[in-house]
This record gives C-alpha cells, sequence and structure tokens, in this order.
C-alpha cells in the first residue's frame, strides 16, 4: 500500500475530518446517516462506498488509510480503548475478506 | 547561549495507556522501564522547556491544505481532543506552554528558510503528543512545552536529509535566539514500525525496528540519512514508520552523541513497535 495514490482532494476527507471536529454531526451522523451524506459533495462512487462499509473502493479512491482507521471507528461505533474489532471490520473491508464474527475473521 | 540538556525519543501507540493492562507482562515491564527512565531524566534535567518534535495524524488540517510544520503557540496545551479522549482512555491533562520561545522558534525557522506553520489555539492531540505526556509524567514535572507537529504521512514530506537539516537550523536558533540560561529538552515522539489503517494494520516489522535502534546505538548518523529513506520506511510500515522522521530531525539538531537503546518491545494488539532512546547530552557532539 502506497501514500503516493492517495487524492488529496476528496470529499469524502473533508467529511471525516468534520467528524472527528465535531461531536454533534458524529452524532447526528449516527442518528441519520444520509442527511449528512446529502450535504457532502460526494461522487455517487464515494457515497456507495460509504453506505457499503466498503473501504477496499474508498482506498482505491484514493482515501487516505490514515483517515481510514479514523473512519472506521466511526462506522463500526468502536472509539473505545484501542478499536481493535473497527480495524479488524476495516482490514477486512481492505483485504476482501469475510467481516470479523461471520466466519473467518482476520484476528490478528 | 540556550543548551539542548535533554534528548529523547520514544513511541505513542494509544494502546500503550488504555491497553497497557492487557498486554504481556514482559512487554508492559520494557514499556514501564523505558518510559519511567524519560520520566525520571525530565525530571531531573531541571528543564525550562520541552520541545516535543511529534507526528500531526492529519488532526488538525484537512489534507488539501496541509503544513509541513505545526508549532503551537498557545499559552497552555490541554489534550486529548475530543474524539480521541475514549481511544486513548487517558485523562486529560493542562501543561504550560512557552507562547514566547515558540514565538522565536516560528521566526527562527522561517529566517533559517524552513517552511513553517504556526497556530496560537490549542492544537488537536492525539495520541502523538498525549501518550508521551502521560507516559512520562511531563504534567506532574511542571515543565512547559512547545509541540512542533510534522507532517510525515500526506506526500510529498520532507525526507531524512531534509529533516536532519531542519534539526540543525533548530539547534542553530536554540543556540543564537533564545535566552542565554535556558535549558531546553528535545523530545521526538513518534514510530516505530506500524501501518495505520493500511493492509499490514496489525503487523510489527520487529527486524526493521531492531536495526534502526541499531543504527542509532552505533551513531554513525551518515549510515542513518544513507539508509533511512522513505522507501525503505515506508516497507517497514506506510503511513506510520515515516514517524521515526522525528527522531531524526532531534539527530540533526544535536549530532553524533551516544546513544542509550531504553528498551524495544512489539505486541500486535499494540499495533505499533514501541521504542525509547535517550542521548547522552553532557559531553560535546562528535565531529562537530
Amino acid at each position: 500500500m502506497s501514500l503516493e495514490g492517495i487524492n488529496r482532494a476528496l470529499v469524502s476527507h473533508d467529511l471525516v475530518q468534520d467528524l472527528k471536529w465535531n461531536a454533534d454531526l458524529r452524532q447526528e451522523f449516527e442518528e441519520d446517516e444520509s442527511a449528512v451524506l446529502d450535504r457532502y459533495e460526494l461522487t455517487p462512487a464515494e457515497r456507495t462506498a460509504i453506505e457499503e462499509r466498503d473501504f477496499r473502493t474508498l482506498y482505491d479512491l484514493g482515501f487516505h488509510p490514515y483517515l481510514g482507521a479514523q473512519f472506521a471507528r466511526i462506522l463500526f461505533a468502536n472509539n473505545k480503548s484501542g478499536a481493535t474489532s473497527a480495524v479488524q471490520h476495516l482490514l477486512a473491508s481492505i483485504r476482501r475478506e469475510p467481516a470479523p464474527g461471520h466466519g473467518e475473521a482476520s484476528e490478528a | 547561549m540556550a543548551n539542548i540538556s535533554l534528548a529523547v525519543a520514544a513511541s505513542h501507540a494509544p494502546g500503550l495507556i488504555g491497553m497497557f493492562d492487557q498486554a504481556p507482562r514482559e512487554s508492559q515491564q520494557v514499556v514501564s522501564s523505558a518510559y519511567g527512565s524519560l520520566a525520571r531524566q525530565i525530571r531531573e534535567a531541571d528543564l525550562d522547556v520541552i520541545i516535543m518534535v511529534a507526528n500531526d495524524h492529519m488532526a488538525n488540517n484537512r489534507i488539501r491544505e496541509y503544513p509541513d510544520f505545526i508549532v503551537g503557540m498557545a499559552p497552555e496545551h490541554r489534550g486529548p481532543a475530543e474524539f480521541f479522549k475514549d481511544w486513548l482512555a487517558c485523562d486529560e491533562y493542562a501543561i504550560p506552554g512557552r507562547p514566547d520561545i515558540a514565538e522565536k522558534i516560528l521566526n527562527g525557522l522561517s529566517q533559517r528558510g524552513v517552511r513553517v506553520s504556526a497556530t496560537r489555539e490549542n492544537l488537536n492531540f492525539d495520541d502523538n503528543i498525549s501518550v508521551p505526556v502521560v507516559k512520562t509524567e511531563i504534567e506532574a514535572s511542571g515543565v512547559p512545552i512547545i509541540p512542533i507537529l510534522q507532517n510525515v504521512t500526506v506526500p510529498p514530506f520532507p525526507d531524512q536529509h531534509r529533516c536532519y537539516e531542519i534539526g540543525r537550523q533548530l539547534a542553530d536558533l536554540i543556540e543564537n535566539d533564545l535566552p542565554s540560561d535556558l535549558r531546553v529538552g528535545l523530545f521526538a515522539t513518534g514510530g516505530m514500525s506500524h501501518e495505520p489503517g493500511g493492509v499490514r494494520d496489525f503487523w510489527i516489522d520487529e527486524d526493521f525496528d531492531n536495526w534502526f535502534l541499531g543504527l542509532l546505538a552505533n551513531g554513525d548518523h551518515d549510515k542513518v540519512l544513507a539508509e533511512v529513506t522513505l522507501q525503505r520506511l515506508e516497507e517497514a510500515g506506510s503511513g506510520g514508520t515515516g514517524e521515526l522522521l522525528s527522531w531524526i530531525l532531534v539527530m540533526g539538531a544535536i549530532g553524533e552523541r551516544h546513544c542509550n537503546v531504553l528498551g524495544y518491545t512489539a505486541w500486535d494488539k499494540w499495533r505499533c513497535g514501541i521504542g525509547a532512546v535517550s542521548w547522552d547530552m553532557t559531553s560535546a557532539p562528535a565531529g562537530r
């Protein structure tokens, strides 16, 4: 995985940054994800990838992996110490493996 | 002339606080010993300020407007930032800043050709500052800090040669621009091998980490600069291992000095190789 393919203009990055910086927005996102996504000029591919928790596609679109780990903590509702399960979900997605807890978990 | 009275470096994995008790006993012992040594050194060095050279994890800027360096000029540095509190599971801290010295660092680096940003606001701190501050008891020491957050993950960013050169510029400004009796500590935080959010997350390149620590202990900085390339850092963990560039910046500031490796351990759930070193600042540097 290289950092050279990052798309610095990707709107999804703005979404993650705003969610990190604004607890109220994060709360709204948990309650009504679509309403928040509607306010961002996401491409259809980005929006679908977010809705489907498809990090492989997000990364292929140029999403920064470091923000991926942080976004995973929000999307998989696991922002507690270590956030191990969120990272495992993220890894399963970018490796195109079954999600943890459904058969072959990607336990590290 | 102000002088660098302490120079240390250590990793900052978030799990070092919240997941500490779950780690194997041997890893706990290494961390307690190494960070305990750093805490003692900080306490005993009679410092006026600690410049913390840390990595910015995209906590303060959008990545399309991303500075290479941000100097924290706030009168007080508080953390961790809200989003990271539960993740780090660490207590809140408030550490005095030194806006007067931070201003001299901003202008001193600028005048020496280093492009730096600065803010008077409280920066968002995640594990980068929070973990070393908590693990080495900086708040209790009462020593003010100045964070310098560094881009090591949004390309292009300064490579090992440039970081080393910027370290030299930092040393020059400490020597010439800061108050003559000031005792300065340098604390590099970041690394060791890890790939946060990447396909190899949880993997730790122990061979790389031990090789890197061996290079530091050996003390030949030309060899470090020749071999610890951006490509080599990337191979040992994309987007994470490059945090060791902060260590190289501090090495540039102090020159070749005896490096004491305080410990190293790797536990996969910490998702990062954990190492710490201190350099001997009591004698004159070699080759200067």
